[in-house]
């Protein structure tokens, strides 16, 4: 089989360790604290109040405008509290619910017929989000304003360790084919593209015969393993070859992109009339057990620690999230939302500590990057203050997929500057 | 439990700056051989009078520049990173076994009349050593920072200072018959024959470096160079095959040879003088060197046809060291104009164009206009 990839980019030590263990449930906790921003876009508006009874799929938090998504509860039991608490990039208001271990549900009506219209409406309904990583609303995401040919299912799971994906399409494989036909019938498409890397061919052979058994029409696209190949607009040039334009959306160049979660999610929502309100995710690294699991919003991060048999005592970072795009965490107190695909805990070995040494110009950074941008003069120009030229170099059109700083042998913290860029260019009006 | 925090990527390649400059010493180490074979102990001493010097050069500015002058200054210098070995080991193959300046007279003979110890050679490698890393490196900042090549622009401040007094003359090689062989080919230019190819391929030919005598020893360094991915195994075919085309030009064809010796002329141009191993180890140099290949093949191009121009009319027989340095120059320049699109770039419609299509199409529809800048 022809093997298509997108341009420049690394190869990346894969260590997907975690790729034979079946997903396991774990167990809610007594209490779980439900965040009302999960999603990017404005939080939800919290619709329960202290004392409420609730069931796991009632809804607790309303979208509030159109870039919003609902949040529903992931266990029965009370409300105990509405109450602003940390999360790793701020605070939000989160609803505090205790647990009485009953699981009784709630569900969303059955669908009478199944049109683009009923299909976008259920999907805004059941709070479905983008859960690649990003959060993007996906009702919004899926009723693009130009009209689209193509429907990807992103199976790439470029990231290393990270194998939650890998292990749906294992598992789900028909949920998760007939969720992104739902998807490709809410866009008005009737057949659908699936990029995956070479690096799950078993999952590849598995969906070639649940299509063909189910006479779906889905055609398997087997990518290079090669890093990022799942970023949106480098996984529609491998598939499609269509560049996505600067500073445009994927669907300027008639293309829609899925995760395989959100179709995961999407069919669970559409057949079984169940809310988002838990996700398969990853725990690997330096844990005692590292294994799949699926873990209900609202858990806090250290529950599923404990449920993996804990951190080694060499631990010495915890991420969510994958190693090269996820965010390090300070404790393991926050809550799992609708995007946490991974709690990943590094260690010593892996985990890059040396200080950033002087740039040698030696050009690595500008040979990796998928984006085709010049990162050290990014990186030299920020490091100066001088923004306006950090964005002629394309500070804005970075991804921060980290292959810069992945390949840079001085070790410079090149996408830290970039982040910082940005920022300051907005602040600016650059 | 305490945790780091910072932002991604939190995992890096296990490649480091002192990785690569112990490829490039592992790199040189067949011509260090070979010119060791060839010219004597006398490279010896110039190598590690290089190394020492370049050593504690740099070792001194980074103390007297740094706050802490105690262990911790001396732990967070920056000779750690090895760059200073490359220097000092290019600059000492760059040069002659042995420099005598004359005037000084200071240079031990031993009973055959042959040089036993050069001692001004020492003080001119020392010299040399002080110029390339306090002036040419850590003045502009350290590694990444220098504009010019440092043991390139040291061994043309030897040459223009000392070479009035004879110090780069022309030296023979230990396996060339008697002591007399005058100039190299570039210096006489005489008709070439196929075994005077290959004196020159093997290295048996008198030079002004010892470090370019061996051909074979620079091709083992540059295949080395490009496995390990240090360098990029187009930049030094393009530069030796610009300097094969321009010397072509401007000295082959006037000379007026045809036929097997006009391409021997070519391949003459190629094998002799400086240009594979700077084109090998001193063109690639990073920081005095462009990002993007295309940056790159311009700058190799005008280091071939600056090296063939001062070959065929300049003032020295050998000018690749000269073209490098004059291209160093240029580098800053090629990165700001020569900056690769980023994907997805669309070009902006020119408001000319736009008016004039206007006329001829009657209005144009924006998608489908971006979805063929999208589509290409």
């Amino acid at each position: 089989m022809k093997k298509f990839t997108f341009k420049k980019g690394i190869r990346v030590p894969h260590n997907k360790i975690t790729c034979g263990s079946p997903l396991t449930e774990c167990p809610a906790p007594s209490t779980v604290y439900i965040p009302l921003a999960q999603h990017i876009g404005k939080p939800a508006v919290c619709c329960v109040s202290v004392g409420d009874k609730v069931k796991a799929g009632t809804i607790v938090g309303r979208a509030d405008g159109f870039v919003s998504a609902n949040v529903f509860s992931s266990v029965s039991g009370t409300v105990k509290a509405v109450e602003r608490r940390k999360t790793p990039n701020g605070a939000c208001a989160h609803v505090v619910i205790e647990n009485d271990f009953r699981y009784e549900t709630e569900s969303l009506p059955k669908l009478a017929n199944i049109d683009k219209d009923v299909l976008i409406e259920r999907i805004a309904a059941a709070g479905i989000v983008g859960m690649g990583g990003a959060g993007f609303p996906a009702s919004v995401k899926y009723s693009p304003k130009k009209s689209v040919d193509t429907f990807i299912l992103n199976a790439a799971e470029c990231e290393p360790y990270i194998t939650c994906d890998h292990r749906l399409l294992l598992e789900q494989t028909e949920c998760v084919l007939k969720g992104a036909a739902y998807l490709a019938a809410a866009l008005g498409l009737d057949s659908f593209k699936i990029g995956i890397e070479d690096n799950k061919l078993d999952a590849v052979e598995r969906i070639n015969a649940i299509a063909a058994e189910k006479g779906m029409r889905a055609e398997v696209i087997l990518l290079e393993s090669r890093y990022p190949q799942g970023a949106e607009k480098q996984l529609i040039y491998a598939v499609t070859r269509r560049k996505v334009p600067r500073g445009g959306l994927p669907a300027d160049v008639g293309v829609a992109v899925g995760n395989v979660h959100t179709a995961y999610a999407v069919c669970d929502a559409v057949v079984n009339g169940t809310p988002l309100y838990r996700r398969a995710m990853t725990v690997a690294g330096a844990v005692e057990r590292p294994s799949n699991i699926w873990v209900r919003t609202g858990s806090k991060l250290s529950d599923c620690l404990e449920f993996c048999g804990g951190a080694k005592a060499d631990c010495v970072k915890t991420l969510a999230g994958g190693p090269m795009m996820g965010t390090a965490l300070d404790h393991t107190d926050y809550a799992v939302t609708k995007t946490t695909g991974a709690l990943l805990l590094l260690d010593k070995k892996h985990v890059e500590t040396s200080q950033p040494q002087p740039c040698i110009n030696c050009g690595k950074c500008a040979r990796a990057c998928p984006m085709n941008l010049m990162p050290m003069y990014i990186d030299a120009y920020t490091l100066a203050e001088n923004y306006g030229e950090a964005k002629r170099y394309g500070a804005l059109d970075c991804i921060e997929c980290g292959c810069c700083a992945f390949t840079c042998p001085a070790k410079r913290t090149i996408v830290q500057s970039v982040k910082v860029a940005k920022r300051k260019i907005k602040e600016l009006g650059l | 439990m305490r945790q780091t925090v910072s932002a991604s990527p939190h995992i890096t390649s296990n490649n480091s700056t002192r990785k690569i400059m112990t490829d490039v010493l592992i790199a040189l180490v067949p011509c260090i051989v070979c010119a060791t074979v060839f010219y004597g102990y006398h490279v010896i001493i110039n190598l590690v009078t290089c190394l020492i010097f370049c050593f504690v050069t740099e070792l001194l500015y980074s103390l007297i520049k740094s706050k802490n002058r105690n262990k911790d200054g001396v732990k967070s210098s920056s000779v750690k990173d090895l760059s200073f070995a490359v220097t000092a080991v290019i600059l000492a193959l760059n040069l002659p076994s042995v420099m005598t300046v004359s005037a000084w007279n200071i240079t031990a003979y031993n009973a055959k009349g042959g040089v036993a110890f050069s001692f001004d050679t020492v003080v001119l490698c020392a010299l040399g050593s002080i110029v390339s890393i306090a002036l040419v490196k850590m003045l502009f900042g350290g590694i990444g920072k220098n504009f010019a090549n440092p043991a390139c622009t040291g061994r043309i401040f030897l040459f223009i200072a000392f070479g009035g007094a004879g110090a780069f003359a022309t030296v023979s090689s230990l396996f060339e018959s008697g002591a007399t062989t005058g100039a190299t080919w570039l210096g006489t230019r005489d008709l070439v024959t196929g075994n005077d190819l290959l004196n020159m391929f093997l290295g048996n030919t008198g030079t002004a470096a010892v470090g370019e005598t061996c051909v074979i020893a620079v091709l083992v360094g540059y295949v080395y160079l490009s496995a390990r991915k240090v360098i990029d195994a187009r930049y030094p075919l393009i530069t030796v095959g610009s300097v094969m085309f321009f010397a072509m030009l401007f000295d082959v064809v006037p000379s007026g040879h045809k036929g097997t010796a006009f391409f021997y002329d070519m391949l003459a141009h190629a094998l002799s003088g400086g240009v594979m191993f700077g084109a090998v180890f001193m063109a690639t140099d990073y920081s005095t060197s462009p990002n993007t290949f295309v940056g790159n093949a311009i700058f190799s191009i005008g280091v071939g046809l600056i090296t063939a121009l001062i070959r065929a009319f300049g003032s020295f027989p050998e000018g690749f060291s000269f073209a490098l340095l004059i291209m160093n120059l240029t580098v800053p320049l090629i990165d700001k104009y020569i900056a690769p699109k980023p994907f997805g770039y669309v070009k902006p419609i020119k408001e000319k164009k736009e008016k004039k299509e206007k006329k001829r199409k009657q209005p144009i529809a924006e998608t489908a206009a971006v979805k063929e800048a999208g589509n290409e």
